[in-house]
């Protein structure tokens, strides 16, 4: 059984656009998948249906073999707290502390009046140390979120999505307003989560290079529509042109 | 357009006709002719009125082209129609100017005749030769004032907190009934707004009596209004991001809102704040004069009894203590961007 099942999903937003245009595919657990395509094709839009910022207009997203379309209240929760997240402009809490950004990724299992009290227990103040260390920042948990480097902050996030211990990971252009050598320390994160931790990966990317280095299976859209999907070294010039457009020129990151 | 904006743009071009006709009727040409105001309006005016608004309404929706039908659609038409309505409207604004100059009984004679300067100088001259034997009285009103513009602030703040996250688009837009809540919440607000606080103090001065009470209870009324407002457009403002990511962790409504939204709005609101205080002071002082206490009671006090040598004391003490605390709320609100 995979551990994520897409099936004929569609989203229409409220001004016509069709962003999503019924697309399939299986995610099989410890998977590294990279979804590319240029911006605009739905990729973002895509990642927030499987764990429900966006509502699907139609179509089904299976989750362990639960389908968890139309779910919502206490269990629409719960699944988004076994689903990790980070997103291009990182989006800490500016102003409070890198140690409360981490913790604030175990507010799904903690009691509302508890965690606006702050009383987060002992143990999850420990966690979130840990994970600030597995993010190679330990140092910097009593600094403000927003005094860190893009780089390091991007860290933050991955550290709040470990609190949730999540069995799937989705990351929606994580590196796209990083600069090249940041992109790697950080690919290379989300890499390690990936072997070591055996959390699936969900990743939206823009650069092919990236794509050939961490992906072990890549999804390309195009104007909504799933039009590749295949290996790595699969994409060749003719689809790379078909992905992008014929005006598409491939940059390299290193 | 719709029969309803149709509806509405013709409402609209009555009313802007039969404003031009009646100020010209009443007021412009009486002037003009009598110099003095014109007797009670006759049917034969009325009918006037009324024919011209209609006629005027009519030619716009036959060539669906008027000020009011831009109003509703937000279009100019093009060619001769746009210098036409161009005109219109310039026709209404140099009427109302000079009604406005009529009714206002503006009066450069009365400015400047003789008479005029000498009262102007025994006032001005009692005013800059202050009665410091007051200065006692006259600061301890002040500090009433000034209390009275504190309490008000600090007493709205955690109203104006709560109610600004019900009447914020974005968090109540979630459910119908959240919508309906925050239509109906933004209309009162908007109605607690436009009633000025001198109002309310006339209100509260009989509800509790003359005093600093009555003028806190007014400024409470605007000041929650005020900063509700000003509170739920800093959080329809917030970064869509942080919510993002706040909500993706499992958390609840409540926690988005404390964790994702809430600190995005502190330091706005603080500001806000302080800036309101600020506000409230000079409000303060207004409001005393009809009967909320502090420094204005006194002013309209001294006043009554012509005795200007004291009211320009309290003059002074009232421009010295507004213009500190503005240089002080400045001076915070830019420490805080």
């Amino acid at each position: 059984m995979p551990l994520l099942s897409v099936r004929n999903l569609s989203h229409t937003y409220p001004n016509g656009h069709h962003a999503l245009k019924n697309v399939s595919f299986d995610v099989e657990a410890g998977e590294f998948l990279v979804i590319i395509g240029l911006s605009g094709s739905g990729k973002s839009t895509l990642l927030r249906c499987v764990n429900r910022l966006i509502e699907p207009t139609s179509g089904t997203i299976i989750l362990n073999g639960k389908d968890v379309t139309r779910i919502d209240g206490e269990s629409l929760r719960k699944h988004r707290a076994s689903i990790g997240m980070i997103f291009q402009h990182f989006n800490l809490i500016a102003r409070h502390s890198v140690v409360q950004n981490v913790l604030y990724g175990a507010l799904g299992d903690t009691p509302t009046w508890k965690s606006i009290g702050g009383a987060f227990s002992a143990q999850q103040r420990e966690r979130a140390l840990k994970n600030l260390s597995i993010t190679g920042i330990p140092e910097k948990a009593n600094n403000r979120a927003d005094s860190l480097s893009g780089g390091q902050q991007q860290r933050v996030a991955i550290a709040r999505a470990l609190m949730q211990e999540p069995q799937l990971l989705l990351a929606d252009e994580p590196v796209a307003s990083l600069d090249p050598a940041t992109s790697h320390s950080v690919m290379r994160y989300l890499d390690r989560i990936n072997k070591e931790m055996h959390t699936t990966v969900i990743c939206n990317l823009h650069f092919l290079s990236l794509v050939r280095e961490y992906a072990t299976r890549v999804l390309a859209l195009r104007g909504g529509e799933l039009v590749f999907d295949g290996m790595p070294d699969a994409i060749t010039e003719d689809w790379f042109k078909a992905i992008y457009g014929d005006d598409a020129v491939q940059v390299e990151i290193r | 357009m719709r029969p309803m904006q149709r509806l509405a743009a013709f409402i609209l071009d009555l009313c802007f006709t039969a404003y031009i006709a009646a100020i010209l009727l009443r007021i412009v040409i009486p002037e003009m002719i009598f110099g003095e105001p014109p007797p009670p309006m006759i049917g034969a005016e009325y009918f006037t009125v009324i024919f011209a608004s209609l006629t005027n309404a009519i030619i716009g929706q036959a060539v669906n082209a008027s000020l009011g039908i831009s109003f509703i659609t937000g279009r100019l038409p093009e060619g001769k129609l746009r210098s036409a309505q161009a005109t219109q409207g310039l026709i209404a604004l140099v009427l109302t100017i000079w009604a406005g100059w009529i009714v206002t009984e503006i009066s450069p004679i009365e400015l400047f005749s003789g008479e005029g300067v000498k009262g102007a100088g025994r006032i001005f001259g009692a005013l800059f030769t202050p009665e410091f034997d007051i200065v006692g009285e006259a600061l301890s009103a002040m500090m009433e004032t000034v209390f009275t513009a504190f309490m008000a602030t600090i007493i709205s703040v955690p109203i104006a907190f709560v109610v600004s996250f019900a009447a914020a688009r974005n968090v109540m837009a979630i459910s119908p009934v959240g919508k309906a809540i925050y239509v109906v919440l933004r209309g009162l607000l908007n109605i607690m707004r436009s009633m000025e606080p001198i109002i309310w103090a006339i209100i509260f001065s009989v509800w509790v009596g003359i005093g600093p009470f009555a003028g806190m209870l007014a400024l409470v009324v605007h000041t929650i209004a005020s900063l509700s407002k000003q509170y739920s457009e800093q959080i329809e403002d917030v970064n869509n991001g942080p919510i993002e990511a706040i909500s993706a962790t499992g958390a609840n409504r409540l926690q988005v809102l404390w964790f994702a939204i809430v600190p995005q709005c502190l330091i706005p609101f603080l500001s806000f704040t302080i800036y309101r205080w600020d506000i409230n002071v000079r409000m303060a002082t207004i409001i005393g004069i009809v009967g909320g206490g502090g420094i204005g009671y006194l002013l309209t006090q001294y006043q009554g009894l012509s005795r200007y040598h004291e009211v320009g004391t309290l003059i002074i003490i009232i421009t010295l203590v507004v213009w500190i605390l503005d240089v002080i709320s400045a001076r915070v609100r830019a420490a805080l961007r």
